[in-house]
């Protein structure tokens, strides 16, 4: 112990006291933990977006707090909750969703579950079978649409969504046919869009078929485009023989709708929801082309066997129309069976014909009939036996007049060609039996004694003739005799030719002595 | 009980050079004279330390159960787990003793040292008498568990860096994770700061 410890003396040292007094510092420890969590707290509560609804007939594939809801495959949303539907009848998911998704969950705004599926004949959400369905949303931009927070899911993914440039078209038909939801519509066999929805009107009496047209596709749709129904194979056997039409491998197998605009035609394109019909395949179209038709009836006699509705209606050569029905008639007056033959003439398919307006084309069709228009049966395709109905001018026809009947117009008919050389047969053969056969026979007797003595008096002229120049004849050997000298001569003549030739000089001297 | 204690003596032990010193009459505080660390009888504030490390810890504990700790994703599909919703996977997938034991060290242990230290805190301030041994017992408890906390901690941090397959499973630790490491900081602090002599203070000056 050393005396600079006093405390050690006393055993216990004196403290020195200092007052100090200030709230502990440790107290920032809670303020700070205090402002941290009251932080966090108002961010998780401020990035807290709306709850929503979304009913679904089942909840395959989803999972509450597992299933998010996407939208260009970023998260909007995550499905908190799964409950069924009080009357059973489904499924309810509730759902949160991001804050800043807010402003599009409005009336119209679509959901539906993303699976791996096939469809259209296309393959779609292959990464889902790795990350498990999600939710797929089609949100609404429109300002000013009403805000909804119960929705009702899709069963199947919608075929197009807002995001997707291009039109929307309506389509009517009287049958669906092969069209259902994601059948391709095709543009000259190239896929421009799909089939939105295939559903019955409200009458119950056509089919509304709505399409999707992509951009920039979609401006090629005018007012005037035709729709057809382009599924699987088309067969027709007609009078031009058998015509084979496949639209595209993938419309054999699903159905397809094509379209095309009409030759000649032009227009601004058509507007987004516009109205189409639906034909039921390509000729359709083209014959829907002439919305004008005249209707004529044409009487035939004979047999029809071959000649159906829809047969063409010909002037040279150049379909004008179609025959729309063929029927039979018993006329009791008079006892006759005649065969009335609609036909349907479309005058919108011959250029600059006065015959569009009505009014004219009376005073027009009298004054072609004059002139020897005549329908005529004619067989249009050999082979297949098919008879068409022919239009044309014939000179050395009966004349005939237009029957300005109701309900059709009568136009006059001339027989068939077949017909025509029937008839001649016949004519010739009447003709036949009223010749005078007995004096023909007389004459021709007398004919062939003349011809007889002729023969006779020939004969003679030919053996005096002969005896004249018989080998044994005297002139015969003269002239024999004569040949000879004459060779003999021109023999000469060669001889002294070829001394000339050899010796000019002979000519005045005389052939030169060979020594 | 008889025993020769500090307080009434006013004496105090120095911390650092182990000094005995006796402190002036009514002052509980002052500083050692050999080598001028500060002499307590009592740990200094021990009270209100206590409280505010508590609070604290309180106030972290709500975020801590309430927020995903971890951000599995795996095949591109995110999954965030709070503690409990971790618990209860593993319960429903039959790993129960698991279940328990995260339950334990996570959610149960956090919350019984709270409740133990605010218990003392209270007694201590009302100058309770009731069973001093038993409490103090706790205390010992409380310290001592304090650190077994930390499993959950240590769990997110290993799979963190252990899981980075990329787009096969990746693991990130979210916001929770911070606000439980927290709890089990700030309740160690408080338990330290709390003083256990105060207990057995208490139950003398009473009937004195």
């Amino acid at each position: 112990m050393s005396s600079d410890e006093p405390h050690a003396r006393d055993e216990v040292a004196e403290a020195v006291v200092t007052s100090r007094r200030r709230p502990s510092i440790v107290w920032l420890i809670p303020l700070v933990a205090a402002v941290v969590g009251a932080f966090v707290a108002w961010r998780t509560y401020s990035d807290l977006g709306p709850e929503i609804t979304i009913s679904f007939e089942s909840a395959e594939g989803i999972e509450a707090g597992k299933t998010p809801i996407k939208y260009k495959d970023v998260q909007v949303g995550m499905v908190e909750e799964i409950g069924l539907k009080d009357d059973l009848t489904g499924v309810v998911c509730t759902a949160r969703m991001t804050k800043d998704f807010e402003p599009y969950l409005v009336k119209g705004t679509r959901f539906w579950v993303a699976r791996a599926r096939v469809a259209g004949g296309q393959v779609s959400g292959l990464g889902t079978i790795f990350s498990g369905a999600y939710l797929g949303v089609d949100p609404v931009r429109e300002a000013g649409a009403k805000t909804k927070r119960k929705f009702k899911g899709l069963e199947t993914p919608p075929i197009v969504t807002r995001d997707q440039p291009g039109k929307h078209f309506v389509l009517h038909s009287y049958r669906a046919g092969n069209v259902e939801v994601g059948t391709p519509v095709y543009f000259r066999k190239i896929r421009v869009g799909e089939v939105v929805s295939s559903e019955l009107d409200e009458s119950g009496e056509f089919v509304t078929v709505q399409i999707f047209v992509h951009a920039p596709n979609d401006q090629r749709v005018s007012r005037a485009t035709r729709f057809w129904n382009a599924s699987g194979v088309q067969v027709e056997v007609g009078a031009g023989g058998v015509n084979v039409n496949v639209e595209s491998l993938t419309s054999l197998l699903i159905g397809g709708i094509a379209f095309e605009k009409p030759p000649g035609s032009f227009g601004p394109p058509a507007e987004n929801g516009a109205l189409f019909t639906l034909y039921e395949n390509h000729d359709a179209t083209r014959r829907e082309i002439y919305t004008q038709k005249a209707t004529y009836v044409a009487y035939f006699d004979q047999s029809v066997r071959g000649l159906e509705s829809g047969a063409p209606v010909e002037f040279r050569g150049i379909q004008i129309g179609e025959v729309s029905d063929v029927k039979l008639e018993y006329r009791p007056d008079s006892g006759e069976f005649v065969i009335p033959v609609l036909i349907e003439i479309e005058p919108e398919r011959i250029a600059n014909l006065g015959m569009v307006d009505p009014a004219t084309r009376r005073e027009g069709l009298d004054l072609l009939v004059k002139r020897g228009l005549r329908a005529q049966l004619q067989s249009g395709n050999l082979l297949t036996g098919q008879l068409i109905v022919q239009l044309d001018f014939h000179k050395g026809a009966k004349p005939a007049e237009i029957v300005w009947s109701e309900p059709y117009p009568e136009l006059p008919t001339v027989p068939a060609p077949l017909e025509e050389i029937t008839g001649s047969v016949q004519r010739l053969v009447k003709r036949l039996e009223t010749l005078p056969l007995d004096e023909v026979v007389g004459s021709m007797n007398e004919a062939l004694q003349a011809a007889r003595d002729a023969l006779a008096q020939g004969q003679k002229t030919l053996a005096t003739a002969s005896a004249l120049v018989g080998p044994d004849s005297p002139a015969n050997s003269e002239l024999r005799r004569a040949l000879v000298e004459m060779s003999d001569a021109a023999r000469s003549v060669g001889l002294a030719a070829d001394q000339i030739q050899q010796q000019p000089d002979s000519l005045l001297f005389g052939k030169e002595q060979k020594q | 009980v008889g025993a020769a204690r500090g307080a009434p003596l006013n004496h105090a032990l120095c911390h650092d050079c182990h000094l005995l010193c006796r402190l002036p009459e009514g002052a509980h505080e002052g500083e050692c004279p050999r080598c001028g660390a500060a002499l307590h009888q009592r740990k200094p504030r021990s009270l209100e330390r206590t409280w505010a490390w508590l609070i604290a810890a309180a106030l972290c504990y709500l975020p801590a159960n309430l927020l995903p700790i971890m951000k599995v994703t795996s095949l591109g599909r995110a999954q965030a787990d709070t503690i409990m919703s971790g618990v209860v996977y593993l319960l429903l997938h039959g790993m129960w003793p698991l279940a328990v034991v995260v339950f334990t060290a996570s959610v149960f242990v956090p919350l019984l040292k709270l409740a133990i230290l605010f218990g003392l805190l209270v007694s201590v301030h009302r100058s309770s008498r009731w069973r001093p041994v038993d409490r103090t017992r706790l205390y010992r408890i409380t310290e001592a568990i304090g650190r077994w906390s930390m499993v959950d901690i240590f769990v997110v941090t290993i799979l963190v860096a252990l899981v980075h397959l990329g787009n096969l499973a990746t693991v990130e630790a979210q916001t929770g994770a911070v606000f439980f490491g927290a709890v089990v900081v700030l309740t160690m602090l408080a338990a330290e700061s709390f003083d256990p002599r105060l207990i057995w203070d208490r139950c003398e000056e009473r009937p004195t």
